[in-house]
């Protein structure tokens, strides 16, 4: 089953490289963030918060990164029509799924890193880290996190065709509701609630408090218990939803 | 499998949705022996990928039940899934933008090949099926013959024990369709057990030890190719190339005393006009008598095939 996830990681990274139109995306999307941060703050004046801002702003590519990759590599697997395939290999249809996540959260990782180095590059974003062992545990955690919950999601896009245009809706309700767009704060109580449950959340936590200070092991450690349940979750979700499809007879479809 | 039935389920309209029930299968009943080549033939929408799909895991049955070597596909998903592999016909079903050897590595993985017979393995079906030396291109350079012999690759990775093949040459050229037609004959030959599916007469006729003729989800049919053929050994066929005849002519022929059938196929530029009738009634002449009018081609008598048997097989369900 190891065999089969690195197996299938590297085939989506892959695949995904050998498409100029993801790739440019890739480049071009962490210029954007990185300026999204610098803008839409106005914080030039106070290098914490510009650095708070940047480290925000890469999470949130990194989330669109995991949610379009991942939504978009399984359309893929339909119109390719090899999604029928993989559900009929023998591994657990988890273990073929959780890689294509995974894979896109790795990119989310070049995400994150190339959004700070491009901020710091125009910007000049200050990349003081005040704990970097915890960062260096913190970035692995919020990838897991956050591909982990891109295995929740992509359990709903074995069932709907539209897995793309899914993908493309769920990216902004999870930057308001992980309090990446906007401090939460300034949102009803009840956001706070969803925020808790989602992996975004504690991956931005994590990564934000082992840069700028006081304790990030709890947020890590929230970011492991969270991956730990979606995965759970989502091996569930999509076991029930891949019965559905059989019944529906919907897998081949396009 | 025993009466084995499947239903699609579709909806039309927003406001209004309305519930439409499409039978696939109607309840088909078959067996097919250790080793055995078994062919299902069928016109287009007659259900054979519907029961290969549920042979292979991928649908469940509206009722009805089968087993894959002793293992039910419906219940027993992971048992039936280790055991058999299966090849759809046409363009998809591989990953481009990968060569094939990547393609095969990441089967290979996913199908639980040991590691150290991976390579070993997926050299050899390379060999197989004529791929060797351009294993390392993109597939999306491939012919379509080419990913075809892939997708049999691809399907033989883990040694299964049951191979399906739907439609397995459908839309190659003589050439190709030849030479997957010979691999799957190798197969044969080396014990596998086979279920094939296709609606060309003449592979069912080299490839298959048994057959069964499918149609509006139910079986018509079952036998040895020379069974099936047998049905129409009592009769001659009359091919008339004709151009433009009308549903009124073919009423016609058809109420003339001795013919049993009559269908027209489409050949090249030509209509072909297929008279089946009983050995010994001499109906040249009259059929052209009443073709009067209609500008025509050859004429030819001819004994019967097994297409002739499929095509009054499928057209009396």
């Amino acid at each position: 089953m190891i065999r089969a996830f690195v197996s299938g990681m590297r085939i989506h990274v892959v695949q995904f490289s050998r498409n100029p139109f993801d790739l440019s995306g890739v480049f071009l999307w962490p210029i954007l963030y990185a300026s999204i941060a610098y803008y839409l703050l106005d914080a030039k004046n106070d290098p914490r918060l510009l650095l708070a801002a940047s480290l925000g702003a890469a999470v949130m590519l990194m989330w669109s990164l995991v949610v379009i990759g991942s939504s978009n590599a399984l359309e893929n697997q339909r119109w390719l029509g090899t999604l029928e395939l993989l559900v009929a290999a023998p591994v657990p249809f988890a273990v073929v799924i959780a890689p294509i996540c995974v894979a896109s959260g790795f990119v989310g990782g070049y995400g994150i890193a190339a959004t700070l180095a491009w901020g710091r590059l125009i910007y000049h974003v200050p990349l003081s880290i005040d704990h970097p062992v915890a960062f260096a545990v913190a970035l692995p955690a919020c990838i897991l996190a956050i591909g982990m919950l891109g295995l929740v999601m992509a359990s709903t896009f074995v069932l709907y065709r539209a897995a793309f245009s899914l993908g493309i809706a769920l990216q902004y309700p999870v930057w308001i509701a992980t309090g990446l767009l906007v401090p939460l704060s300034t949102l009803p109580a009840f956001v706070r609630w969803i925020g808790w449950f989602l992996g975004p959340y504690w991956g931005f936590r994590a990564i934000r408090e082992s840069a700028l200070g006081s304790a990030p092991w709890p947020d890590i450690g929230m970011c492991i218990a969270v991956s730990a349940a979606y995965f759970v979750v989502g091996t569930l979700c999509l076991r029930v939803f891949v019965r559905v499809a059989r019944a529906r007879g919907s897998l081949k479809l396009t | 499998m025993n009466d084995l039935c499947r239903t699609y389920r579709t909806h039309v309209g927003i406001v209004r949705r309305r519930r439409t029930d499409v039978q696939a299968l109607g309840g088909i009943s078959f067996e097919v022996g250790r080793g055995e080549l078994f062919g299902l033939l069928g016109p287009n929408g007659a259900g054979k990928t519907t029961t290969i799909k549920i042979l292979t895991t991928l649908l469940l049955p509206s009722s009805g039940s089968a087993r894959v070597l002793g293992f039910d596909p419906a219940r027993e998903a992971g048992e039936v899934r280790r055991r058999v592999g299966h090849v759809f016909g046409g363009d998809r079903g591989l990953y481009d933008r990968l060569s094939a050897l990547d393609n095969l590595r990441y089967f290979a993985d996913l199908y639980r090949v040991p590691v150290r017979e991976k390579r070993a393995r997926i050299e050899s079906l390379l060999e197989l099926v004529g791929l060797k030396g351009r294993e390392r291109e993109r597939v999306e350079t491939y012919s379509r013959g080419m990913r075809q012999r892939l997708h049999i690759a691809r399907g033989l990775l883990h040694d299964p024990e049951v191979l399906f093949l739907d439609e397995p040459t459908i839309g190659l050229d003589p050439v190709g369709a030849r030479e997957v037609r010979e691999t799957i004959g190798g197969l044969r030959d080396q014990g596998k057990t086979i279920l094939l599916t296709t609606h060309y007469m003449y592979e069912a006729d080299e490839l298959c030890q048994r057959l069964a003729v499918i149609a509006g989800g139910v079986f018509v049919a079952t036998g040895t190719p020379a069974e099936l053929k047998a049905r129409v050994l009592d009769r001659t066929v009359i091919e008339i190339e004709a151009f433009g005849v009308s549903e009124a002519v073919l009423e016609r022929l058809r109420a003339l005393p001795g013919v049993i059938s009559v269908s027209t196929e489409q050949r090249d530029q030509a209509e072909v006009v297929l008279v089946q009738s009983s050995v010994g009634s001499e109906l040249t002449h009259a059929l052209l008598r009443e073709l009067e009018g209609t500008t025509l081609g050859k004429v030819i008598a001819r004994e019967p095939t097994l297409e002739d048997a499929y095509v009054e097989l499928v057209q009396t369900a």
